[in-house]
C-alpha cells in the first residue's frame, strides 16, 4: 500500500509530454498566423458585423494581408483579426496586394469547425480611402470593398480579382 | 458540411448509383431530379428583370461558389476531414440563364459511382424571362442537406439579401 507518487517511468513519460507540448507550441508559433504589422497610413476601413445565428456556434472574422511579388507569388505578411467593428489597416499603395478575409465558424455542441475566405486583389491608390463591408450573416457572407477619395461619401465598388489576373498582366508584359 | 450532409450524399449517390447512372451533364441531372429519392423541383417567379437575374448570376456564381472548402467534425471516437471543391457555371444565352452548381470531394467521401468532369452535379438553376419585369427560375435541388446554398441562389434570383452562402454549413 505504500507507494511512491512518480515512479522515474511515471517522471519520463510526463516529461516526453511536456517536450511534445513545448515543441507543438514552438512549431504553432513558427508557422501559424502571425499578426499584420500594420504600420503604415491606414487606407482600409474595415466595418464587420457578424452573427453565427445561434448560442451554441461562434463565427470570427479575420483578413490574411500578402505582398504580391513581380512574379505574382504571394508573401503572407500578416493576419488582422475583425474582432471590432471598425478597424483601420494601412496597405502600401503603388502595388498589388491579396486580401484574404476569413470566415472561421465553430459549433460547440457538433464539435465541428470550417473556414470560408473571400479573397481579392487590390491595389490600393495614393490618397484613397478603401471602405471595406464584412457581413456574416444567416450563414450568408457579403465582402464589399468600395474606393472613396477623403472627405467624398461615395466613390466606386470594386470587383473581387482573382489572382490569376496578376499573372495574365504580367504575361502580357 | 456536417454528418448530416456526408449522410445525405450518401443516399443520393446510393440512390442514383443503384437505379440509374449518376448524371454526367446538367441535362441529365435535370431528367434524374424528379424521380430522385433525396432531390427535388422547385419552380417560381420572381419580380425581377431577366437580365437582372442572369447578371447575379454570372457574378455571383463564380465569386461565392468556385472555392474548396475543408471541415472538420470531432467526437470522442472519430476525427473526419472533408475537402470539396465546388465548381459553378454559368450559362447565359438571349432567352436562359443557367447556373450549375458541382461538388467534388478531394477528401473524407468515398464516391462510388462515376464522378463527371467537375463533380457530381449538386444543383441547376434555370432562368427564363415571363414578362419584362418577371423572370422564372427552375431550381433542380437536393431536397436534403444543402439549404444555405439553395437559400442564397433563391436571394440572387430575388435580389434580396445578396450575399455568399458559408459552404461550411
Amino acid at each position: 500500500m505504500n507507494r511512491s507518487v512518480w515512479s522515474p517511468l511515471d517522471i519520463g513519460r510526463i516529461a516526453f509530454i511536456v517536450l511534445l507540448v513545448c515543441t507543438a507550441s514552438f512549431l504553432a508559433g513558427c508557422f501559424g498566423s502571425k499578426t499584420y504589422p500594420n504600420t503604415l497610413e491606414k487606407n482600409l476601413h474595415v466595418h464587420t458585423a457578424t452573427d453565427s445565428g445561434s448560442w451554441f456556434s461562434h463565427v470570427r472574422a479575420a483578413v490574411d494581408i500578402h505582398r504580391v511579388g513581380e512574379d505574382c507569388a504571394l508573401d503572407y505578411e500578416g493576419t488582422v483579426q475583425l474582432a471590432d467593428p471598425k478597424i483601420d489597416i494601412g496597405i502600401p499603395p503603388h502595388r498589388w496586394s491579396y486580401l484574404v478575409f476569413v470566415f472561421a465558424n465553430s459549433s460547440f455542441l457538433a464539435n465541428r469547425s470550417g473556414t470560408i475566405t473571400y479573397e481579392t486583389l487590390l491595389k490600393a491608390r495614393p490618397n484613397y480611402h478603401y471602405e471595406i463591408a464584412v457581413r456574416y450573416r444567416d450563414d450568408m457572407y457579403h465582402v464589399g470593398i468600395r474606393e472613396t477619395l477623403p472627405n467624398q461619401s461615395t466613390g466606386r465598388e470594386i470587383e473581387p480579382l482573382e489572382l490569376s489576373a496578376c499573372r495574365s498582366s504580367t504575361g502580357r508584359k | 458540411m456536417n454528418r448530416y450532409h456526408v449522410f445525405a450524399m450518401f443516399l443520393s449517390v446510393l440512390v442514383l448509383s443503384g437505379c440509374i447512372s449518376h448524371p454526367q451533364t446538367a441535362e441529365e441531372f435535370r431528367k434524374a431530379v424528379p424521380a430522385a429519392f433525396s432531390a427535388k423541383v422547385e419552380t417560381f417567379e420572381v419580380n425581377r428583370p431577366f437580365s437582372q437575374v442572369a447578371s447575379t448570376f454570372q457574378k455571383m456564381g463564380p465569386n461565392c461558389l468556385a472555392k474548396t472548402i475543408k471541415t472538420t467534425s470531432q467526437t470522442n471516437m472519430s476525427y473526419q476531414v472533408i475537402v470539396t471543391t465546388y465548381k459553378p457555371t454559368v450559362v447565359v444565352t438571349g432567352k436562359k440563364a443557367e447556373l450549375h452548381v458541382q461538388q467534388h470531394h478531394e477528401q473524407g467521401v468515398l464516391n462510388v459511382s462515376k464522378e463527371p468532369d467537375g463533380g457530381y452535379y449538386l444543383l441547376v438553376a434555370d432562368a427564363q424571362p415571363v414578362t419584362q419585369t418577371k423572370t422564372r427560375i427552375d431550381l433542380y435541388r437536393p431536397s436534403i442537406g444543402h439549404g444555405v446554398l439553395i437559400q442564397a441562389v433563391k436571394n440572387w434570383a430575388t435580389g434580396e439579401n445578396i450575399g455568399c452562402p458559408d459552404l461550411t454549413k
